[in-house]
């Protein structure tokens, strides 16, 4: 159970071993995905190993940034007090153009523009000294 | 179906219910232990006949191991004990492993306990705030995405794909509530209209406050045995456990295989399995109900209508007395209660009542079989039970 004085911060992403490249990565400008070398596999959740096949063969290579909306919501009610000066915003599932799909919030432009099947382009949004998060502009 | 699973061993033997709504004053452990004492009285058992014991995480409630707590706390020292965590499936998962337990020889006498004091115990704030945590904290919370929206976007994709309505959804809003305004100890019960949950204001979209679930207080108790040592005790209505099945498909909502198929699938084909019956069979049904357009989904996935037409069936009244399968009749979630991990056992509370005739002006004429799906984490966890009367055996 969190604090009062907590829930008033927002949270923030603790890199750990098989993300810290990543978070690195995006702090630089890029959303490093990981391709496997055996089995072709792309993921966007970072890992040690291929979901896929197991291996640890993998490379990071830059996504291009290009994706689109496959389902996306509307925020109203923030989830929790440190959300609540953000509503309402555009929280996006979107498929990139490697393949794989990721959660995300919609930036440089009104919520409710969102619709299905939008062509969205990466936007790397610097949080703080230590934090970039990736979030999507329309394309 | 063979000999060897649990089918028809172990069966139900006692249920109770603490107040739920808005319980002030009351902490996690004593809502547990006021629904055992009544789960116990209604088995006629004593709590020194508990050999085992299976519950879950409560939010307001310090404890790591709630179920060691709760022992402690009602004075019994057990041989099989555990906190189970699979979020809003845990409550089946329950009924599954506790069963799995006796016909395994692990124990005599399951108690199944859980409880919450989402209203009281934590702020409203908070209250949502502790949920989220459950979210991923690198991937999903920095973007503040609350639990409904995981729910959310999968509704949405719903709609998109099948044309599900938002009316149709505010459809088992409004049923559930006409269900809720019978059930003694209900937490919502004023009628709502489709308009009145269209017009409630947005949550997360396509999610109106009226589409989510109850903040509540509460928790529920079960009494499991073995059928031979129920037929030793003289209970009069047993209801047995028929079948049990459960599927995980992920753990992020962005790595859901489908967001509009859910292994609600395969823990209901499962279920069916084993117990030898099909959905067609089922007379009554308590379907997970956090938000309307997982009822919907949900009737699909567990079979009862086909994939895509959840919408129009709700609408065409299937889901209520008179309909395919009467579900939630006690207001689930979105009427009765929520009181967090512990919801889904109100509608196991409610379909063994329902099987056992005791539920006076929501019974469902002639209820034998009946099937309870639970499931959480935006669909990560899904687990389903079949229960039925002496005479599905």
């Amino acid at each position: 159970m969190i604090s009062a004085k907590d829930a008033m911060k927002k949270p923030v992403p603790a890199p750990d071993a098989d993300s810290a490249d990543m978070w690195r990565g995006l702090r630089e400008g890029v959303l490093l995905l990981q391709h496997c070398g055996d089995c072709h596999h792309v993921q966007y959740y970072q890992q040690g190993m291929c979901r896929q096949c197991g291996s640890e063969n993998l490379s990071h290579r830059a996504a291009s940034g290009r994706g689109r909306v496959h389902s996306f919501s509307v925020v109203h009610r923030a989830p929790g007090p440190a959300f609540k000066a953000d509503v309402p915003y555009a929280v996006l599932l979107v498929d990139l153009e490697e393949g794989p799909r990721m959660i995300s919030t919609y930036v440089g432009g009104k919520p409710e523009d969102v619709t299905f099947d939008m062509n969205v382009m990466l936007v790397c949004e610097q949080i703080d000294d230590t934090t970039t998060l990736p979030r999507f502009r329309r394309a | 179906m063979s000999d060897s699973t649990l089918r028809g061993k172990v069966a139900v033997v006692g249920i109770g219910m603490s107040p739920v709504g808005k319980v002030p004053g009351r902490s996690p452990l004593w809502l547990a232990a006021d629904a055992a004492k009544k789960a116990l009285a209604d088995a006629g058992l004593d709590k020194g006949d508990v050999d085992g014991v299976l519950s879950c995480h409560a939010f307001a409630s310090p404890f790591h191991r709630f179920s060691i707590a709760f022992s402690e706390y009602f004075g019994i020292q057990p041989t099989f004990s555990n906190t189970l965590q699979v979020s809003g499936a845990t409550a089946a998962t329950m009924f599954n492993i506790g069963a799995a337990a006796i016909h395994g020889g692990l124990a005599n006498v399951v108690l199944v306990v859980a409880s919450d004091s989402l209203m009281t115990g934590l702020t409203p704030d908070l209250a949502l705030r502790s949920l989220t945590e459950s979210r991923d904290q690198q991937y999903e919370m920095p973007f503040g995405i609350p639990v409904a929206n995981t729910f959310a976007m999968t509704a949405h994709r719903h709609m998109k794909e099948f044309g599900t309505t938002s009316e149709q959804l505010a459809e088992v809003a409004v049923v559930q509530r006409r269900h809720a305004a019978r059930t003694p100890g209900a937490q919502q019960t004023a009628p709502i209209t489709v308009d009145d949950v269209l017009n409630s204001g947005w949550v997360t979209t396509p999610y109106h406050k009226l589409d989510c679930s109850l903040i509540s207080d509460g928790g529920a108790a079960f009494i499991l045995t073995s059928a031979e040592h129920a037929r030793e005790i003289g209970i009069a209505k047993p209801v047995y456990i028929l079948g049990g099945g459960e599927c995980y498909t992920h753990e992020h909502i962005f790595l859901m295989p489908s967001l509009t198929t859910t292994g609600a699938v395969e823990s209901s084909r499962r279920a069916y399995e084993m117990a030898g019956y099909g959905p067609r069979d089922m007379h009554t049904a308590g379907v997970y109900d956090c938000f309307t357009g997982t009822v919907i989904m949900m009737l699909e996935d567990l079979g009862f209508c086909p994939k895509g037409e959840g919408g129009r069936f709700v609408a065409d009244g299937q889901m209520t007395y008179g309909g395919q399968i009467p579900s939630n009749t006690h207001g689930g979630l979105l009427s009765f209660a929520h009181s967090g991990m512990p919801g889904s056992l109100f509608h196991f509370h409610e379909v063994i009542a329902q099987l056992r005739g005791q539920c006076g002006e929501r019974q469902v004429a002639g209820a034998e079989l009946g099937l309870v799906h639970s499931l959480g984490a935006g669909f990560a966890t899904n687990a389903t039970t079949i229960l039925g009367t002496e005479n599905t055996l």
